[in-house]
């Protein structure tokens, strides 16, 4: 068996099935192999593409996400998905094709050192030296993006290490150093949920990464604690849980914001106290005492000290917290909080109201439905006024806030779950970072749906420009964009444009009732800002709220 | 604070890169190493001066696949193994 024969010959006996990838010269043995192999290969239009694919693809099912590209210009194309995976522990496997062993280190055509490029942007990398080590580093490499927090691995292979003769080796996961839960530790934050008189439990995005959805809403049944959610948490807490406070943060909501203000103990489950979610961070949840679940060790007191420290499995650490009842006060306060700081939706202007539209969208599309946002604030719009019943249906670029994501994150998530509704909520900006994607959807007949949030800006960066740089408007205007439904209908991909309120409701039926892929270009005002704002050095309870 | 590490590593140049990355990006300065190989791993000597605590940059050198020890040697600490 070739390198390359075997390479696939393992993704397909560990169960992928599906990649996504670009070809190249130096990976052409790899794309021989695939030739009429069980493993269905996807062809993005750009590798970022690819990356993004498999990104969405993970995140989707919590599956591996497998992705391929050549040497040089291909393998430097995957880095920005690789970089969002890092920083959003997506478990993602990453082959590139590298130049002959006996090429490496002399400049060659399409020669870029892909392993000291991925240093900073995979949880490990290698590149293949000897034919006899493959079998073992690409059973190693998927078992290491999916252990522990899971992560980027990339494995680099040598064209001609790929064109050899390879004995297969077995290997046995010697597992990743998993800790132990300490007892002690158990015991300190078992009394401080005792004494809580007001505590709030922090929710991240380690709860999806854990597979622990069950044992959250376990905790939170029993202890009725209020709840409140990263932008990669959402959907972590099912919605119908009468104590959840939804997103916390710079564009968080305020009931959320003030009850971690307020709380006297913060217990953080698989989060990370992450800048967009502190605010300022000596000031934030400055009157708790922190107990921090987590399976990173480094992610414990790297930005706040815990008071109590799990690390361990969600799945383990969770069931070991007391089911102590929340006192009644607190539990009735955040509620009036909630309805007090409650959305509406009630808008006096005749354009599309995006909050509206979106909330709308939401209660319309099924529940078991997917949507992939890109980034800006439309992004913030889907994490405010959207529900998610479970982490997997809410893919938004997190850590990295990689524009771009959104498209080809959707394509990966339609392939893995084919029968299920999947939507990218894209920007007038975002979406035409990764607009050659449309040509994937067209080839596979994929049936994602794409709706346009169009302010004609970068609105986000537009949005601060008002706000904090005297409304100097730098290279934010998009005015001038394509016209977005000709341009979906150039490949094959119908769709409307909407620009009155009065056009929504009839639109999303139109929207989801499509049975293929669909584009909604949804024209709204220029000026709307995604409120309420944490301003950069403020604490989370001194929130800019939309001027009467 | 400066601060002395003992690392155990595996013995491919690309680890030491690797972990030499994370002490500059995580904000230590590095201010001697040596390195030797014995029995088939690096062993490295490191003095490292920053002043975020030390264990900012264990916890981090710890979850590289390729370290496989890690001890600060501090005389206030009580020599650690993470
Ligand atoms: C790759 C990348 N480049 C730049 C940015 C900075 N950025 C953040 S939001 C934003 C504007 C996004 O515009 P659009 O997609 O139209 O979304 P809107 O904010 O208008 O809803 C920009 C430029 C980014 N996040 N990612
Ligand atoms: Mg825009």
């Amino acid at each position: 068996m070739t390198g390359a024969e075997l390479t696939i010959d393992l993704l397909a006996k560990h169960g992928v099935n599906e990649v996504f990838g670009y070809p190249g010269g130096a990976i052409m043995p790899i794309y021989d192999a695939l030739y009429g192999a069980p493993v269905k290969h996807y062809l993005t239009r750009h590798e970022q593409g690819a990356g993004f694919a498999a990104v969405g693809f993970a995140r989707s099912t919590g599956k591996l996400g497998v992705c391929f590209a050549t040497s040089g210009p291909g393998a430097t194309n995957l880095i920005t998905a690789l970089a969002d995976a890092m920083m959003d522990s997506v478990p993602l496997l990453a082959i590139t094709g590298q130049v002959p062993t006996a090429a490496i280190g002399s400049d060659a055509f399409q020669e870029v050192d892909v392993l000291g490029m991925s240093l900073s942007c995979t949880k490990h990398s290698y590149m293949v030296e000897r034919a006899e080590d493959l079998a073992e580093i690409l059973q190693e490499a998927m078992h290491l993006a999916q252990s522990g927090r899971p992560g980027p691995v990339l494995v680099d292979i040598p064209k001609d290490i790929q064109m050899a003769q390879v004995p297969f080796k077995p290997w046995l996961a010697a597992d990743e150093y998993l800790p132990e839960l300490d007892l002690a530790q158990v015991a300190i934050a078992n009394q401080l949920l005792h004494d809580a008189k007001q505590p709030v439990a922090y929710i991240g995005g380690g709860v999806q990464a854990a597979n622990a959805q069950n044992e959250l809403m376990q905790f939170l049944t029993k202890t009725q604690m209020p709840a409140v959610s990263t932008l990669k948490a959402l959907g972590s807490v099912m919605p119908q849980y009468e104590y959840d406070l939804g997103m916390l943060g710079m564009h968080g909501g305020q009931a959320a914001n003030i009850a971690v203000q307020e709380c006297d103990v913060l217990v953080c489950i698989g989060a990370r106290f992450d800048d967009r979610v502190t605010g300022n961070l000596a000031k934030f949840a400055a009157k708790a005492k922190i107990i921090h679940l987590d399976i990173d060790a480094a992610e414990v007191g790297k930005r706040k000290s815990a008071q109590a420290s799990l690390i361990a499995d969600l799945k383990t650490s969770l069931p070991a917290l007391d089911g102590v009842l929340t006192p009644t006060q607190w539990r009735e306060h955040n509620k009036a909080m909630m309805l007090k700081h409650a959305w509406r939706y009630d808008y006096p202007g005749e354009k599309v109201f995006a909050p509206y539209l979106l909330n709308q969208l939401s209660q319309r599309m099924p529940q078991t439905g997917v949507v992939c946002c890109d980034v800006g604030q439309h992004q913030m719009w889907v994490a405010q006024h959207m529900k998610f019943n479970h982490p997997s249906n809410h893919l938004s670029s997190g850590g990295a806030g990689t524009m771009g994501f959104g498209l080809p994150a959707a394509i990966g998530a339609q392939v893995a779950r084919p029968n299920d509704f999947v939507i990218t909520v894209s920007g007038d900006g975002s979406i035409m970072m990764n607009i050659q994607e449309l040509a994937t959807i067209r080839r596979n007949n994929l049936p994602v749906k794409i709706l346009i949030l169009d302010n004609q800006r970068l609105g986000m960066v537009r949005q601060w420009q008002e706000l904090f740089f005297d409304g100097r408007y730098s290279e934010t205007n998009l005015s001038d964009n394509p016209d977005f439904v000709q341009l979906a209908g150039v490949f094959g991909i119908p769709g409307q444009t909407i620009t009155k309120a009065t056009e929504v409701d009839d639109a999303i039926t139109a929207l989801v009732n499509s049975e293929g892929p669909y584009i909604l270009h949804a024209c709204i005002d220029d000026k709307e800002n995604v409120w309420p704002l944490v301003p950069p050095g403020a604490a989370n309870d001194e929130m800019m709220t939309e001027k009467a | 604070m400066k601060h002395n590490l003992t690392i155990a590593l595996k013995s491919q140049s690309i680890a030491i890169e690797r972990f030499l990355r994370v002490v500059r990006h995580r904000g230590f300065e590095l201010h001697n190493l040596q390195l030797t190989m014995v029995n088939d791993q690096y062993h490295v000597e490191m003095s490292v001066d920053s002043d975020k605590p030390i264990y900012l940059l264990t916890t981090q050198l710890s979850k590289l696949i390729d370290v496989k020890d890690v001890i600060v040697n501090d005389k206030q600490h009580t020599a650690v193994a993470i």
